[in-house]
């Protein structure tokens, strides 16, 4: 090790946060292994802690602690009428959770979690498109199956005045029959009490988590009041069997100009901290699901550079890290339950 | 109109369930002495990019799982002021006091409500006496308290109206969250400021009235007033002081015995800020 010359390791770091990652990642002496700033191997993720059921407020709620990022979900049920529901069909019985807006997530960055977020403004671009991304992957992976969310009726059988008035048409309808007379619309919010890089996977993991926790009261409609009732006893499990966990690389070219070579020097960098997303253009998540034994990708987003080619993205190494870092959070969600 | 910037849901109103069959625990007394406060937990650095961090978990009751209240706080800066600020030779402080919408019985919503703003002023006020605000000129300091859960988790506290009590909880709460974050953080204090709580109750009729320490609402049946205060023990001087409620007028006890029941609260929170602060410097020594 060189002796200290003139600036710290946390002063170089500050001042020139670029050099400094790269001279971590390429030592000039070959005894060091190449390293990230933050002292992980290049592939190297931070490990996932979960915790169930923390809060008692909500129906379900999980925290999830990514090295220096940590989240908070809690979900939240409360029910809707179908009367209420103005583009309600009661054919729809396929796109119901998209349709009526039946999961609402948001994400809240503003708790101070970092300084450059603070309360007081509206969200910032980055929550907004967090939650935008949260709620369609939620919608695109049918994590959720709308039957949990609904609420049944039986139509009593004796014929109503509105019946005798209005006459054939609704007393040729079935007595006793089964309708959808209400939804549960389930409340998703995201709390970050720490932020340090690698915000969606944190906070996806925390959703999945968070869902499979939540218990539904039991729910009946109450024709005299209009209303829905619920118990206390026996809450019912959503059911929510497949585990689709996010995976998000940056990747590190080493230089600070976007122009670089095809064949340039690059290094993936897998769950990146603040200071290695504030360094890299180009990032790429990857959804996967190894429920069950076979894997499954749900999506794959890549933005910016042109480093990462589909080639690299389908290669062996990297569905195998994802694969792994999906054992980690379905370890650590499966193993707090 | 909606809000763009976030998930809006269902474009008509949702509502929260409603239960029919009771409360699965019925009859919830005090078991603690009338001098006896909840058991705290605090702990300081949970955010570890702001300049300091506290987490404070209060214990519902004893052996009792839920309830209770969980707060966190960050304090960033002291940092200079933005250049169209005006200048200032104090520090500038500000605090902002949030319930996320999971922390109550009802949902919050994301806007800050007046109950918010009004726990951010009382905080301010608590704060701002115990700090050294002109070694500080032209900064700013912002103080971040996020309520992950407040208390009155049970539906009879919303029918019963103790809801409004409950803040004052939540004000000693954020009072000593804050104040060992400011410590944390390493911004000089005339002393660790600390919040406590103490309540007249009485029996239902109004009879028997009797003062408590660190109330909790629904374990009375009902309560005729309630003080908060910021104490600074070493300096024996109150920053804030909040009193709301009536006492009765044959009164066997005045405000001067509510207020200095409310002291002796936060003086014993003020243990535990100084234990759990002196744990954290022997951690970071060894």
């Amino acid at each position: 090790m060189a002796p200290e010359v003139g600036l710290s390791r946390s002063t170089f770091a500050k001042l020139s946060p670029h050099p400094y990652l790269l001279a971590n990642l390429e030592p000039s002496d070959d005894s060091i292994p190449p390293a990230r700033s933050n002292g992980r191997a290049p592939f190297e993720v931070r490990k996932p802690t979960v915790n169930l059921s923390s809060l008692s407020h909500a129906h379900g709620s999980a925290l999830v602690r990514t090295g220096d990022t940590t989240v908070i979900c809690g979900i939240r049920a409360e029910t809707i009428l179908t009367d209420h529901i103005p583009n309600y069909r009661a054919s729809n019985t396929q796109t119901e959770l998209a349709d009526y807006d039946l999961l609402v997530p948001n994400i809240e960055l503003a708790t101070g979690s970092a300084p450059q977020f603070l309360p007081g403004g509206p969200p910032t671009t980055l929550a907004q498109t967090l939650s935008t991304k949260i709620y369609t992957l939620l919608h695109s992976s049918k994590l959720l199956r709308a039957e949990d969310l609904r609420i049944w009726h039986n139509r009593p059988a004796e014929a109503s005045f509105a019946d005798e008035e209005e006459g054939a048409q609704e007393s040729e309808e079935k007595e006793g029959e089964k309708y959808v007379v209400a939804y549960w619309v389930l409340y998703i919010d995201l709390f970050f009490i720490s932020f340090d890089g690698n915000p969606f996977d944190a906070a996806w993991a925390a959703t999945v988590a968070a869902l499979r926790d939540t218990k539904l009261p039991q729910a009946r409609y109450d024709p005299d009041r209009e209303m829905i009732l619920c118990s206390r006893k026996n809450p019912k499990p959503l059911a929510v069997e497949s585990m689709p966990i996010s995976c998000t690389a940056v990747i590190f070219t080493g230089k600070e100009t976007k122009d670089q070579p095809a064949d340039g020097k690059f290094w993936l960098l897998a769950d990146p901290d603040t200071l290695e997303e504030s360094l890299c253009d180009e990032t790429v998540t990857i959804v996967i699901d190894c429920t069950g034994g076979s894997r499954k990708i749900l999506s794959i987003s890549k933005h910016g550079g042109t480093v990462m080619t589909a080639k690299l993205l389908t290669s062996k190494e990297f569905l195998d890290w994802a694969s792994k870092r999906w054992e980690d959070f379905a370890s650590a969600i499966t193993g707090s339950q | 109109m909606a809000d763009r910037r976030r998930v809006n849901g269902p474009g008509s109103s949702t509502l929260p369930p409603v239960y029919d069959d009771g409360e699965l625990d019925a009859a919830l007394r005090r078991q603690r002495a009338p001098d006896a406060i909840r058991p705290l937990y605090l702990k300081t650095g949970v955010t570890p990019s702001a300049s300091g961090s506290a987490y404070l978990e209060i214990e519902p009751r004893e052996g009792e799982h839920g309830s209770g209240m969980k707060l966190t706080c960050t304090v960033h800066g002291p940092r200079s002021l933005p250049r169209s600020a005006p200048f200032s030779p104090y520090m500038v402080l500000s605090t902002h006091v949030k319930f996320a919408p999971f922390a109550t019985k009802q949902r919050r919503g994301y806007l800050r409500d007046s109950s918010e703003k009004d726990l951010s002023t009382h905080l301010e006020t608590a704060l701002r006496g115990a700090l050294i605000a002109d070694r500080w000129p032209k900064s700013g300091v912002d103080v971040v308290v996020t309520i992950i859960e407040g208390e009155s988790t049970r539906q009879d506290a919303v029918e019963r109206r103790v809801e409004e009590w409950d803040v004052m909880n939540v004000l000693g709460g954020c009072i000593t969250v804050a104040s060992a974050a400011i410590a944390d953080a390493g911004i000089d204090c005339v002393d660790t400021v600390s919040g406590g709580v103490a309540a007249l109750v009485a029996s239902k009729d109004g009879k028997d009235a009797s003062i408590v320490l660190d109330p909790v609402a629904l374990e009375h049946e009902s309560i005729l007033a309630a003080c908060c205060v910021a104490y600074l023990p070493n300096r024996d001087e109150v920053t804030n002081l909040w009193f709301k409620g009536q006492l009765p007028s044959p009164a066997s006890c005045n405000h001067q015995s509510l207020v200095s029941r409310a002291v002796q609260a936060s003086r014993g929170t003020h243990g535990l800020i100084s234990a759990s602060l002196s744990e954290a410097i022997g951690s970071t020594q060894n």
